[in-house]
């Protein structure tokens, strides 16, 4: 059994390596899958509990439970029950290839040997000259699997072992060296405990201690030492091509499993470092460990986030932005309680005092809500702290003051990076010279971070501190109306942002306003002109159809029109977007136009063919359509005859909204009309995208309704008469003649041909067979 | 029957030809002799026995032809010596059959056609035969001169041919189909030659007297004529000599049968599906249904055998006449479908058309089974033949769309039917590339039979909209366009976008629905300006004959202008459209704004005169609408109003508007031709 492994790794030639080194690591995700399924057996049970998805123990269990394994083998292809014979013909055949081979092995082995110094390297040494180079590699299998399950078993007096495996991890063969780097992992994973390790000071070195604690101290010390190594091992190997995804999958798991542990921040910098690799995979998993590092604070007490975060906003710097959006979008899971020490706030104020802009908000917010929040929120944070108790008992959470340090901490780092991508956005002349750089975030655009960056933004807009406020608000406006001043001058810059970049600078804009209402009082006006005039810049498929109506349901169908002309001046603007686009985009505004008709009353005017568009209409009398003010559009003065066309739109929904929307002209200015689509612009997008509306079924075919039965079959429908009439005057009955007199010599020339040729065969074979005939008559 | 035939011939043998009549007495007791045996369903046999003869026969002439007569009779008898008695016994019961002229002189006759005929084309094979011939006699001389050399060889010889025959023979009859046996009493066969004079008094006969046996005659020459090479039944062949028989037989059948069928069921020129039952009832009909079904069958031989356009058109044209026939013989008629299918996919102009009306009539004057037949089969091979699109077939496939509307039209909710399943697959196509945007499943969108099949129901509902209530269909159908347009954005798909908006606005002005198709074309206008202008490579872009732009070209000033101006194409007939309708300056305003952002921004003199002249175009009729509409005083939601709006001036259509898209028609028109050029 040991021998077929060896032999099938001997088989792959080194590139061939890496694929079977994937599909043994599949295995034995496989055999980890199983292995809950197998703890049931009793009989099974000692083997596979120690295989805990460590290669080692993979292979120890091999030799113990082969019938497992074959199930295995067999799903994973060639092998079948005949193996055994197989192999031995294999082997014969290997064993005469890989002599030389196996020479070198051995030399290798015996340097190790004489490294490791052990007692039995003696002994090995003499066994190794007999063995060949797959039974050498099996033996090394072997000993990983030993020493791993020795390890696993009593790790107490096995610690020594470590420096052990180590070592093989500096083999030559680079296979036995991943195998030994999992292996570690593996057993790191299980005995690192749940504690950071602190190296004794010298008094405490200097202090007489019983043999229990001695013993204990070496074990640390022995511990954290091989970790110490394997990281450098680690760090050492990860910049090779051929350990890179090894090493990177090593460090994520490690950082995943034990985020407490001593060398966490080595770990995380090569982690950060990783996060925007042009290697899918990699920056997958580099991703997803931070990403759980952020939502499972509990297993280190959030100064990890703190510290990921801060490595990947230097990380962000030092690229000048031109990462990976990836990079940015781990932030997205990020959880900030915003509860946290609410509780504590009361008793320590002094405490709260330094974080003053976290008053500000928390005060804003504490006051918004009513008596009865107030004490349902206070019921709430009793038995809260009565589980934070029980908690903290289990755990090794910090207290709340210090969570709430590290989370403002957290916070700003993150809101730094945010800023950073921001400022970076809107100087023109940064993003040029770094176009190699921009090409290895995957040709994004210019800007690949700004899109998560703003929607980081937005998701956070709650939290941002006031400070800052009037800044973001500042290079918001800027980069919202940026490329405009640049269409305008006619320059074909490749800085400007994108319609869908714009747009989302808008919402968060919004979003940001919204949650601080109270804090803020900044006129938004700015932003309703870039989305007027944005909504003009809209392309179906250039840009994002989703952004556009999550700014309208932002912008317009949220909160309320207070300026009567610039309602108007949307309605109209919306109306005639939806003469233009198509019916997801229509529906969208369609939704948004009915809804601000709906809000104001006084719109509705617009309905209705009023001359002049009587005293409402302001400043402006007539109607300017290509007027970039909705203010100055005067819209209040058209008529949204726009409704008439839209009720003959081929969309049937389209059409009944319309209808809906001009019925409205006869309700009171009061009366709310009973919704037909009640959905949001975003939904109604997402309704009536393309996608969604070829999902829908069509239907069994209703049954032909015919407006009136055809009398006159004669006439062609597709046809005008004179095409068909040419076809009779092509015909001339003479040439058809001659054609067919030819037609005929043809084939009667063919037919001689055809003839003269089988008599001339037919004779030529009759002299043929004069020979048989004489032959025949001797 | 064939008593009565044979009666009225004897009547004008006895006027005109009264050596025949001679000759024809010698040989009556043998014909009879022959004749008992021979009965319906047997053709096998007889035609075995025939082909011995005629191959005899022609083997006779043509060693006349070539040799002399003198060196091959030794070698003929060695091969027919045991056919040899059979030969005068095998003739076929035919009491009216008449004889050909003896004196006529046949073989010189052959030979000096060949010479004095040959023309450049098919010089090469007759050059070829002789020299085979000339080979033939000298090895034919060496096997004369081994026979007498050794007297026994010959009959080893015979035997080995005897045997060899048999199994050839075997084989070959043992898979031949019924069908192509002859009809009951048609097949009538003799070895003697066809003349011309016999088809003049036969002709003449026929004319005199439809009933009359000639006809019998005439079709049964016809029908040698009509299977004239097509397999080795030489006795057919052999019995037309010259091609002066050949095309007079053709022509005058062709020309007349129809006619000659019709006196004898004594119906009129029109007869629908219904009259048809009626016919068949008549006792004439039981007489010239065979003659009727060998008619048929014939011309449909000669239809798969010849191909020249010319001909072919011909053929059909007249067969057009007895379409109501082909329908009482089934079988016959799905060949007749599957022929003329197959030549209207693949003909030319003129023959495309004329095997389309064939199927038109058969589709329209049969049972309605037919009419399946035709609209899958036609549907299938406009399918397979649409796969490719370049300048020279657009036509052709703008011909087979408009056909097969013209069949789908006949029957409408069959079609309808056809029309939803059909789309309901494109869809899902469609659905599935949406899903996954896979290149494979791309391609099965983006490629000319989709296109061709989407063009075939916009056309269809285009020219049926009028009578019929197509609502879920139309919407199905806008949507799959709408979606394939926006599946394949990008410069280098415009030419599908710009035919999927076509489509649009075809659907659109026939429908009356509003279509937005604005957005579209607003990519095409955001186009930057190119930095580094190619020269004129020369090459000019047909968009119509394109999906999708080569990459080389899409720099290319020339794609830049056919860009514009076909933007500016389907703008102005969007516009055109809903020119008189009320919202109409609503419509162009946000297209306005971007073609004059356009116009600003662009240099190129070539693209702003024709943007500018649409501006120009479109703001006079937005202003001209302003003006009417500020005197109404109805609103939106007055359905009425609106409709009845300027419906006045929309029926002059001497409106600027209207003039101008004329034009604009009319220059793209002129574009595309030179473009063909």
């Amino acid at each position: 059994m040991r021998s077929r492994h060896v032999t099938r790794v001997a088989d792959y030639e080194d590139d061939g390596l890496e694929a079977l080194y994937e599909k043994r690591n599949r295995k034995a995700a496989l055999l980890k899958a199983q292995e809950e399924e197998l703890q049931v057996d009793p009989a099974d049970a000692l083997p596979i509990k120690t295989l805990d998805g460590k290669l080692q123990y993979r292979i120890a269990k091999k030799r113990r439970s082969e019938e497992k394994n074959d199930d295995i083998e067999c799903a994973s292809g060639d092998k079948d029950d005949d193996i055994v014979r197989l192999t031995k013909a294999e082997r014969r055949e290997k064993l005469k290839k890989s002599k030389k081979e196996a020479k070198k092995l051995a030399k290798q082995e015996n340097e190790l040997d004489i490294h490791a110094g052990k007692l039995h390297a003696e002994v090995l040494e003499k066994v190794q000259e007999e063995l060949s180079a797959e039974e050498i590699f099996a033996g090394k299998k072997m000993k990983l699997a030993e020493i791993g399950m020795a390890l696993l078993e009593d790790p107490e007096s096995n610690i020594r072992s470590l420096k052990e495996l180590l070592n093989i991890c500096n083999d030559k063969d680079r296979n036995i060296v991943k195998l030994a780097l999992m292996s570690l992992l593996a057993v790191f994973k299980d005995i690192i405990p749940g504690y950071r390790i602190r190296s004794p000071t010298e008094k405490e070195l200097a202090m007489t201690v019983s043999k229990q604690v001695k013993k204990m101290r070496f074990y640390e010390y022995t511990l954290l030492s091989s970790y110490k190594a394997y990281l450098l091992k680690l760090l050492k190997l990860e910049k090779q091509s051929f350990f890179h995804q090894v090493a990177v999958r090593c460090m994520c798991t490690l950082l995943d499993a034990v985020p407490h542990f001593n060398f966490r921040e080595s770990l995380l910098a090569s982690i950060v470092k990783n996060i925007s690799s042009s290697d899918d995979v990699i920056r997958k998993l580099c991703c997803d460990t931070i990403k759980s590092l952020f939502t499972n604070e509990g297993k280190h007490g959030g100064q990890a986030t703190l510290e990921a975060v801060r490595l990947i906003a230097d990380h962000v710097k030092l690229n000048d932005c031109q990462l990976h959006p990836d990079s940015i979008n781990v932030f997205l899971s990020l959880k900030f309680d915003e509860d946290l020490g609410k509780s504590k706030r009361m008793e320590d104020d002094d405490k709260v005092k330094k974080k003053k802009r976290w008053q500000n908000q928390e005060g804003s917010k504490q006051l918004k809500g009513n008596d009865k929040k107030k004490s349902r929120q206070e019921l709430m944070a009793k038995t809260r702290e009565e589980v934070d108790a029980d908690f903290k008992a289990v755990s090794f959470s910090l207290d709340a003051v210090e969570q709430r340090r590290m989370q403002s901490e957290t916070l700003s780092a993150v809101f730094e990076t945010y800023f950073r991508i921001l400022k970076y956005s809107m100087d023109p002349s940064a993003s040029r010279p770094k176009i190699n750089a921009a090409s290895l975030a995957g040709g994004v655009g210019p800007h690949p971070l700004l899109a998560s960056c703003l929607d980081g933004l937005g998701k956070f807009s709650h939290l941002i501190d006031l400070d800052f406020m009037g800044d973001l608000m500042g290079c918001l406006k800027k980069l919202a109306g940026f490329s405009e001043q640049h269409q305008d001058s006619g320059a074909s810059d490749q800085s400007s942002l994108s319609v869908t970049e714009r747009l989302q600078c808008c919402i968060v804009a919004f979003r940001v306003m919204r949650s601080n209402l109270d804090a803020l009082n900044v006129d938004l006006q700015d932003y309703f002109v870039q989305l007027y005039n944005l909504i003009l810049e809209y392309r179906p498929d250039r840009d994002q159809g989703q952004v556009l109506a999550e700014a309208l349901k932002t912008m317009l169908w949220e909160g309320r029109q207070h300026n009567m002309h610039r309602a108007a001046a949307f309605i109209k603007r919306l109306a005639s977007f939806s003469l233009s686009f198509g019916s997801a985009e229509a529906m969208a505004a369609l939704v948004t136009l009915k809804h601000l008709l709906q809000k104001n009353s006084k719109c509705r005017n617009l309905l209705e063919n009023d001359a002049g568009g009587g005293s409402l209409s302001g400043l402006v009398v007539k109607y300017q359509p290509e007027a970039t003010d909705p203010n100055l559009s005067g819209a209040l003065a058209s008529v949204l005859w726009e409704l008439s066309l839209l009720m003959n739109h081929y969309n049937p929904s389209i059409s009944s909204m319309a209808v809906s929307i001009s019925s409205m002209a006869n309700l009171n200015p009061d009366q709310n009309p009973v919704s037909l689509y009640a959905a949001s612009p975003l939904q109604a997008f997402v309704d009536f995208s393309i996608e969604r509306e070829l999902l829908k079924p069509v239907g069994k075919p209703l049954s032909l309704n015919q407006k009136r039965k055809r009398e006159n079959r004669e006439g062609f429908s597709a046809f005008s008469p004179d095409q068909i009439q040419l076809v009779g005057s092509f015909i001339n009955e003479d040439r058809v003649k001659k054609k067919l007199e030819d037609h005929f010599k043809l084939l009667r020339d063919i037919r001689e041909n055809e003839r003269f040729r089988s008599e001339l065969n037919c004779t030529k074979w009759s002299i043929d067979l004069y020979e048989e005939y004489e032959r025949q008559r001797k | 029957m064939a008593k009565k035939l044979g009666k009225k011939a004897r009547k004008f043998a006895k006027k005109n030809l009264q050596s025949v009549l001679k000759r024809r007495r010698k040989l009556k007791s043998t014909f009879k002799r022959r004749a008992p045996p021979r009965r319906v369903g047997q053709g096998d046999g007889s035609q075995e026995d025939e082909k011995m003869k005629a191959e005899q026969n022609i083997e006779e002439n043509a060693e006349a032809v070539s040799l002399g007569g003198s060196a091959s009779v030794d070698y003929l008898e060695n091969l027919f010596g045991g056919d040899d008695e059979d030969l005068d016994e095998d003739v076929s019961e035919s009491d009216g059959y008449l004889s050909e002229d003896p004196d006529c002189p046949y073989i010189s006759e052959s030979e000096r056609e060949n010479d004095s005929s040959e023309e450049s084309g098919q010089k090469d094979l007759t050059r070829k035969n002789k020299e085979i011939v000339l080979e033939l006699v000298e090895q034919k001389k060496k096997l004369d001169s081994l026979i007498e050399k050794e007297p026994d060889f010959s009959s080893f010889l015979e035997k080995c041919r005897h045997d060899m025959e048999i199994s050839r023979r075997e084989e070959l009859y043992s898979d031949e189909e019924d069908d192509t046996s002859f009809p009951d009493g048609v097949g009538d066969t003799d070895n003697k030659v066809l003349t011309s004079p016999t088809i003049d008094v036969w002709c003449w006969l026929v004319k005199e007297e439809p009933n009359g046996p000639a006809l019998r005659n005439l079709l049964s020459g016809f029908q040698f004529a009509c299977r004239y090479g097509i397999d080795s039944d030489e006795v057919m062949a052999g019995r037309i000599q010259s091609r002066e028989v050949f095309s007079k037989i053709l022509m005058f059948l062709l020309c007349e049968a129809d006619g000659i069928f019709r006196r004898m069921l004594g119906i009129s020129d029109s007869l629908s599906k219904v009259n048809l039952l009626k016919v068949k009832n008549k006792p004439e009909w039981k007489t010239a249904s065979p003659l009727i079904k060998s008619y048929l069958r014939s011309s449909l031989y000669l239809l798969n055998q010849v191909t020249d356009n010319q001909i072919l058109n011909f053929v059909l044209s007249q067969l057009r006449a007895s379409v109501v026939f082909f329908s009482a013989f089934p079988s016959i008629a799905r060949r007749l479908i599957k022929i003329s299918v197959h030549l209207w996919a693949t003909g030319d102009q003129s023959l495309s058309s004329s095997s389309f009306l064939i199927i038109h009539d058969i589709a329209s004057q049969s049972p309605s089974d037919y009419v399946d037949m035709c609209l899958t089969k036609t549907y299938k091979s406009f399918i397979a033949s649409s796969k490719f699109v370049d300048d020279t077939n657009l036509k052709h496939i703008d011909f087979l769309v408009n056909s097969l509307v013209e069949l789908y039209s006949l029957e409408i909710e069959k079609s309808y039917e056809r029309a939803l399943t059909s789309l309901q697959q494109l869809a899902s196509i469609l659905r599935q590339a949406y899903k996954t945007k896979k290149k494979e499943e791309l391609r099965k969108i983006h490629n000319w039979q989709y296109i061709n099949c989407l063009k075939l129901w916009v056309k269809f509902i285009t020219c049926n909209f009028r009578d019929n209530d197509f609502q879920q269909l139309i919407v199905c159908l806008i949507q799959v366009i709408t979606a394939v347009a926006h599946l394949f954005h990008g410069p280098r798909y415009l030419p599908l976008r710009l035919k999927c908006v076509q489509m649009l606005n075809e659907l659109s002005l026939s429908c009356g629905v509003f279509i937005p198709i604005a957005s579209l074309l607003f990519d095409s206008l955001d186009y930057r300006e190119l930095s580094s202008m190619n020269e004129a490579s020369g090459i000019r872009m047909n968009f119509p004959s394109l999906l999708k732009v080569p990459k080389q070209l899409l720099k290319s000033q020339e794609f830049q202008t056919e860009c514009i101006l076909s933007v500016v194409e389907l703008l102005s007939a969007h516009f055109g459209q809903w020119s008189y309708h009320i919202s109409f300056p609503e419509l162009a305003t946000i297209p306005l704004i971007l073609l004059k952002r356009f116009y600003a921004k662009t240099s190129i003199e070539g693209l702003r005169r024709p943007v500018k002249r649409l501006i120009d175009q479109v703001e006079q009729n937005r202003d001209f609408i302003q003006r009417k509409r500020d005197e109404v005083s109805f609103s939106p939601n007055d359905q009425q109003s609106v409709e009845s709006f300027l419906q006045f001036e929309k029926s002059g259509s001497n409106a600027s508007f209207t003039q101008y898209y004329a034009s604009i028609l009319q220059s793209s028109r002129a574009r595309n031709t030179v473009g063909l050029k």
